[in-house]
């Protein structure tokens, strides 16, 4: 019997290897079995359903399309997404478990793109859900209080639910990217947060101390959280068209995770 | 080497160890015949090795800005023996661990497994085994989940993780979070997570650091039967009582170089001094009588010599010309553990002041 087929009989090496699938499946494991994915995934659902709520009985009519009360709530859990796809990660580097990580597949390009992969999918489906979900519980009081959801127009509720779910997702990537850069939690979660929420208001606040200057102002259509808006629910007369939003909403986690990359690659861990 | 007929007593599902399809290791024993072949046994041969399944570690360097952690090391760890990586905290072994599973980089030099570089093996959990520390483990999963999110990576069946908790003895806990578990439970875990892929390989970095006795004896045995089945196994312990039961072949660190790389019987007889312990009533007239160059003498009791530089054949001849009667002639070889303190006595960072022995009298004999 020679060497090469004595391995073969031995282990049916086609069968155990890792493929970018399994990398996936093993990423969603380790998302399902820890209890941060369910504390975020809960505190998004709460947040998301309760705003709903109150924002449909805080609203009367004439109301354009009050799926808005549905979407409203991403400007506060984006960060919860964007939190849960940096503790994903930075969660294995505290711990140690990216040693495991990345000697069962010791190819870092495709653990990061199956990781974000999986976060960014993750946190699309569990959104879709919970929009969904927000949306079928807000219908009785706005029908009743004449301002039901059109079901039947399709850009007027599932594509903005969908749009939001897909940002949503994105954040997440944001966060992952994020996590692998700096391997910190803290830090890592200080420049997620700063990026979808202190940096607009730095804009903002620059934008107004220096009104001379154009561009600065404009700046702020280009962060992250000003860009969802335009590319969830867009509307004409907005700064940037639905697909300008949309790839800076896709540039943004694609620089953090094309950084993430970049230094993962060669590093020690 | 170790009976293999009494580990499988000891261990009776010792050939589960490593895959279900019984790969023809199970010791030919009468007594636990039945116990010792559980799958039926297909009773193929074990799989021939070949000179590619070795760790070789060439020129192998590391820095970290101005500190040489590891400094140009060479070595190979062979099939079939159990090879004990050995040295002072901090002498580079686990970084010398980390850069042959591609965790850290090498700043210069080389090192492969299986004649690859880690990172370009297929297959690694298939091909080598890894037990780094016991932490590298998410604390909030539990220790099955861990494991079957690391089996997930390569296909690995559900079958097996079950398997590998049983092996390793922690189903107890396998379904608590990793988070609490006590350190021996932890390097279980981390044993289980190593023999996943049933690799030909294993590196272990201290596996029996916080295990119980009924551990470490495990560990033992099961070190012992991988390198008997042809298997490389690469392992790190402070023990050296344990290590000089375990290993073989031995490699010594010392800040960061290789201070020795020897079979063990061969480095222990390099580093000790063998000496002839003597007991006599007369023992003082024995001691002048042995006397000569290179012959060193301490005398531990009024009747006691302990006598190196000749041995026990020639003292009991001298002792027999003066007619000093002799009670005792035990020739004792040093330990590993010895021949270690010799090795890196030079090397060791942080070191104790040695403790006086009471009533030890050194005489330096001379002509």
């Amino acid at each position: 019997m020679t060497a090469i087929q004595a391995r073969a009989t031995h282990i049916p090496a086609t069968t155990s290897r890792p493929t970018f699938v399994r990398q996936l499946r093993s990423e969603l494991i380790k998302l399902m079995t820890v209890r941060g994915t369910w504390w975020s995934v809960g505190i998004v659902a709460l947040l998301t359903i309760g705003i709903a709520f109150i924002v449909t009985s805080a609203m009367s009519p004439p109301i354009d399309n009050i799926i808005m009360a549905v979407i409203m709530p991403v400007q506060f859990t984006m960060m919860l997404a964007g939190i849960l796809g940096v503790i994903s990660v930075t969660g294995e580097y505290s711990t140690g478990m990216v040693r495991s990580t990345f000697t069962a597949n010791p190819v870092r390009g495709a653990v990061l793109a199956a990781k974000a992969a999986m976060l960014g999918a993750f946190m699309f489906v569990v959104s879709l859900a919970i929009f969904l979900i927000a949306a079928v519980g807000i219908s009785p009081l706005a029908a009743a209080k004449d301002m039901a959801l059109d079901w039947a127009d399709p850009l007027k509720v599932i594509v903005p639910i969908v749009a939001a779910s897909a940002t949503m997702g994105l954040f997440a990537l944001l966060g992952v990217g994020m996590g692998f850069m700096l391997r910190s939690g803290a830090g890592a979660i200080a420049i997620t947060v700063g990026i979808l929420f202190v940096l607009p208001v730095v804009i903002t606040l620059l934008g107004g101390l220096l009104h001379d200057i154009e561009w600065v102002a404009q700046l702020a259509d280009y962060v992250p959280s000003t860009a969802a808006q335009y590319a969830i629910l867009p509307s004409d007369g907005m700064p940037l068209s639905p697909a300008a939003a949309w790839a800076v909403l896709v540039a943004w986690p694609a620089a953090a995770l094309l950084g993430a990359w970049a230094v993962v690659r060669g590093r020690d861990v | 080497m170790l009976d293999l007929c009494e580990i499988a007593q000891i261990c009776g599902d010792m050939p589960r160890i490593w895959s279900p399809d019984a790969r023809g290791m199970a010791p030919q024993c009468h007594g636990a015949a039945g116990q010792v072949h559980p799958a039926g046994g297909r009773g193929g041969s074990i799989r021939p090795r070949n000179v590619e399944d070795m760790i070789t570690a060439e020129g192998l360097g590391k820095r970290y800005g101005d500190k040489v952690a590891v400094d140009d090391v060479s070595f190979t760890v062979r099939p079939g023996s159990v090879t004990g990586f050995l040295g002072p905290n901090g002498a580079g072994k686990s970084t010398t661990m980390r850069m042959i599973v591609g965790l850290d980089r090498p700043s210069s030099g080389r090192v492969s497994v299986n004649g690859k570089e880690y990172r370009q093996l297929g297959a690694p959990l298939t091909e080598v085994g890894v037990l780094l520390d016991a932490k590298a483990v998410h604390t909030g999963r539990s220790a099955r989940n861990h494991l079957r999110a690391m089996a997930a990576t390569h296909g690995i069946q559900a079958s097996r993780v079950d398997e590998v908790i049983d092996i390793t003895g922690i189903g107890s806990v396998a379904r608590k979070r990793a988070g609490g578990f006590s350190l021996g439970m932890g390097q279980r875990l981390g044993i289980a997570a190593a023999l996943l892929g049933d690799p030909h390989t294993l590196i272990l970095d201290e596996p029996v650091n916080g295990l119980d006795p009924e551990g470490v004896r495990w560990v033992r045995q099961f070190v012992r039967h991988a390198a008997s089945e042809g298997r490389t196994i690469l392992l790190s312990s402070h023990l050296m009582s344990e290590m000089a039961q375990t290993a073989d072949h031995v490699i010594v660190l010392g800040r960061g170089k290789v201070l020795a790389d020897a079979a063990l019987p061969d480095l222990v007889r390099a580093w000790t001094t063998e000496r002839v312990h003597v007991r006599s009533p007369r023992a003082a007239e024995l001691a002048s009588a042995v006397s000569g160059r290179d012959v060193e003498v301490v005398t531990s009791s009024p009747d006691t010599l302990d006598i190196s530089g000749l041995p026990a054949s020639r003292i009991g001849d001298l002792a027999f010309e003066q007619g000093i009667p002799i009670h005792e002639l035990t020739p004792t070889s040093g330990s590993l553990e010895d021949a270690y303190l010799a090795l890196t006595g030079e090397s060791v960072e942080y070191r104790t002041r040695a403790v006086p022995q009471a009533g030890a009298q050194l005489e330096e004999a001379h002509a």
